[in-house]
């Protein structure tokens, strides 16, 4: 294993490349890249740090310079890292867009971010040039797949790498640097800016090691799209800044092309999320064992509570032990989690990650006991923790009170330590691992001609956790329909993401609200549920 | 009888892409945004297009486009 920090040089950039190949891996297999069609090519860690060295070099070009902020909006693709490494070794800040947002996602993270460039793709260009107007600072676009520069502010990606040096010598860089930048969903409000520093890679590369377990001769496969936390923290930093070989594939969720590249790939340790496992436990059992797992040592979870039945299957069908984590995105890095080495209890989030120090705390602040319930908070000071919500330090410096982080999760701590999700304390809703805002699913249907009145919120789903119910009610000239609900599903998923697609819709005469005129989305929930609304006194007349 | 050329309005309906146009081998690693959740609204979209319904099972065994234009075709002509 490679050492730690070196000359007090923490970019991550150089850490992932540059320092692996100074510790004799430049010739080492850093990605394997699949595509959707399963071709295959292996980049080396010297292949790593040269085109991270020529996007640092182009960025140079057009202008770019420490600070600013420049973002990726496209599929997992071979240059989406090349990228994402070239813009930490400038010390810009990196912002990876999850490749379905809509125009109005969109919208939030690169107006509210003032990015300055974006890369993209031509096909992703329509999104951008309906927003463009409202996206004063955004000045340079630069195309992937374009042969040509199309415009003084349209530049093409293969143009400027071709005449950018392969060399490039990463500056200092301090703990405190701004690294990267990845959007959250809130409850109310628009997505924040969630802000993390080149410190960060401590935590991350520890965690890889000592949870993940990864080590050199492991060949890592992390599931999910750099455009969530994961996807940089276990997708990037942990695995690369140790080192180890990762598969990276261009393809979507399908059963049989993941686990012939389980097999085929050997991979050792694989990392991938609740709703994929569930997915999996759906497919012919006699298909999968016909897999040879015979390399997989260790498999984890995260994103979303990982349910016992997966865990029971998993110990049944694969014949493999799967070890749940979790994190934030505010927290960076894993903070609880299940690990080999110690007992699983199906279920629970696991024990704490050394120097990580949980609290279940009261409303009044106090500690709570054993078994009871409560918020689950973070001691402050964790290396990767975040530095901000930018430009809304304000809800940032609300996250915390009397040193320690509200997470918004609610848990409760066992006798042997062990932490066991419950909940949330807010409405945010999540689906399939991502974090879905009420407010953006319910402003984007607010959109819509007919809808008068909408109230989003999150349900129990077998298969995604949880799943986004709308309820609308129409302005009095229109009647629900097949094909308005289709309309309603389309525009959400095209203004939000189609993560946030409401996959039920109800026609309702009216959404219950506060005499304040919020959204009473328990009551929403508790009909849904056919459960009984609690105390309704404050429910507008 | 529908022609494969009438799948492409509800293709760039669903995906947003008004220069898609979709062969019996476009798969859903061809399309921008075609995921699992996206699919649904394509299934939906289709389901209202031409009045048919899949199954489950159905579901499962397209593999491209192809398939689902041909399952479209034989629960049309198996109308009475």
């Amino acid at each position: 294993m490679s050492s730690s920090i070196k000359r007090e040089q923490f970019n991550i950039g150089h850490l992932c490349t540059r320092q692996q190949c100074e510790a004799g891996r430049g010739s080492k297999v850093a990605m394997r890249w699949l595509s959707a069609a399963m071709e295959q090519t292996d980049l080396t860690f010297t292949d790593l740090e040269q085109q991270s060295n020529r996007v640092a070099n182009l960025l140079v070009e057009v202008g770019a310079k420490a600070g600013d902020i420049v973002f990726t909006f496209l599929p997992k693709m071979p240059e989406q890292f090349f990228i994402l490494l070239g813009i930490l070794k400038i010390q810009a800040v990196a912002g990876p867009l999850f490749a379905n947002f809509g125009e109005e996602g969109l919208l939030d993270r690169l107006g509210d971010s003032q990015a300055k460039i974006l890369f993209t793709r031509r096909s992703f260009l329509k999104k951008i040039e309906r927003i463009r107007d409202r996206l004063p600072a955004l000045r340079t676009i630069i195309l992937i797949d374009s042969e040509a520069d199309l415009a003084d502010d349209l530049l093409s990606y293969r143009c400027l790498a071709e005449r950018a040096s392969t060399e490039y010598q990463v500056e200092p860089t301090a703990a405190e640097t701004p690294s990267l930048l990845h959007y959250t969903s809130g409850s109310t409000g628009k997505p924040k800016g969630v802000l993390h520093v080149h410190r960060s890679a401590l935590t991350q590369r520890m965690t890889a090691e000592k949870i993940l377990q990864l080590g050199s001769n492991d060949v890592f496969w992390c599931t999910a799209d750099q455009g969530w936390v994961t996807g940089t923290s276990y997708g990037i930093i942990g695995p690369w800044s140790l080192g180890v070989t990762q598969i990276h594939f261009g393809g979507g969720y399908d059963a049989t092309s993941w686990f012939s590249i389980l097999e085929s790939q050997a991979v050792t340790v694989w990392y991938t999320a609740p709703t994929a496992l569930r997915m999996l436990m759906r497919e012919d059992p006699a298909t999968l064992q016909r897999t040879d797992l015979s390399n997989l040592k260790h498999i984890f979870s995260v994103g979303e509570p990982l349910n016992p039945e997966v865990i029971q299957w998993s110990r049944r069908v694969l014949g493999k032990e799967i070890y749940d984590t979790w994190f934030q995105t505010e927290t960076g890095a894993i903070m609880i989690s299940n690990r080999p080495g110690v007992v699983v209890k199906p279920g629970s989030m696991g024990i704490p990650v050394v120097g990580v120090e949980p609290a279940i705390l009261r409303e009044d602040g106090s500690a709570a006991d054993e078994m009871e319930q409560g918020a689950l908070c973070l001691k402050a000071g964790w290396p990767s923790m975040f530095v901000t919500y930018l430009n809304h330090d304000d809800s940032y410096q609300q996250k915390f009170k009397d040193g320690f982080y509200y997470t918004g999760d609610t848990a409760y701590r066992d006798k042997d330590g062990y932490y066991w999700f419950m909940g949330r304390s807010d409405d945010v809703i999540n689906t399939a691992g991502h974090l879905v805002s009420p407010f953006e699913v319910e402003s984007a249907a607010l959109e819509i001609e007919e809808v008068a009145e909408s109230g989003a919120i999150g349900v129990p789903d077998e298969l995604l956790f949880e799943k986004v119910v709308l309820f609308v009610a129409l302005h009095k000239t229109y009647t629900a329909s097949l094909d308005l609900e289709l309309k309603i599903r389309l525009y959400i998923a095209h203004r939000v993401s189609s993560v946030a697609t409401p996959q039920q819709i109800f026609f309702i005469d009216s959404i219950p609200k506060n005499k304040s005129g919020k959204i009473m989305r328990r009551i929403l929930k508790a009909r849904y549920l056919g459960l009984d609304a609690g105390d309704t006194s404050t429910l507008e007349a | 009888m529908i022609s494969l050329e009438q799948l492409d309005p509800i293709f760039q309906q669903v995906f947003d892409d008004d220069a898609l146009h979709v062969t019996p081998s476009t798969t859903a690693d061809d399309v921008d945004g075609w995921d699992s959740l996206s699919h649904v609204n394509l299934i939906l979209a289709l389901e209202t297009a031409f009045k048919v319904h899949f199954s489950q099972k159905e579901l499962l065994s397209f593999k491209n486009v192809g398939d689902l234009y041909h399952s479209i075709n034989a629960k049309l002509e198996a109308r009475p």
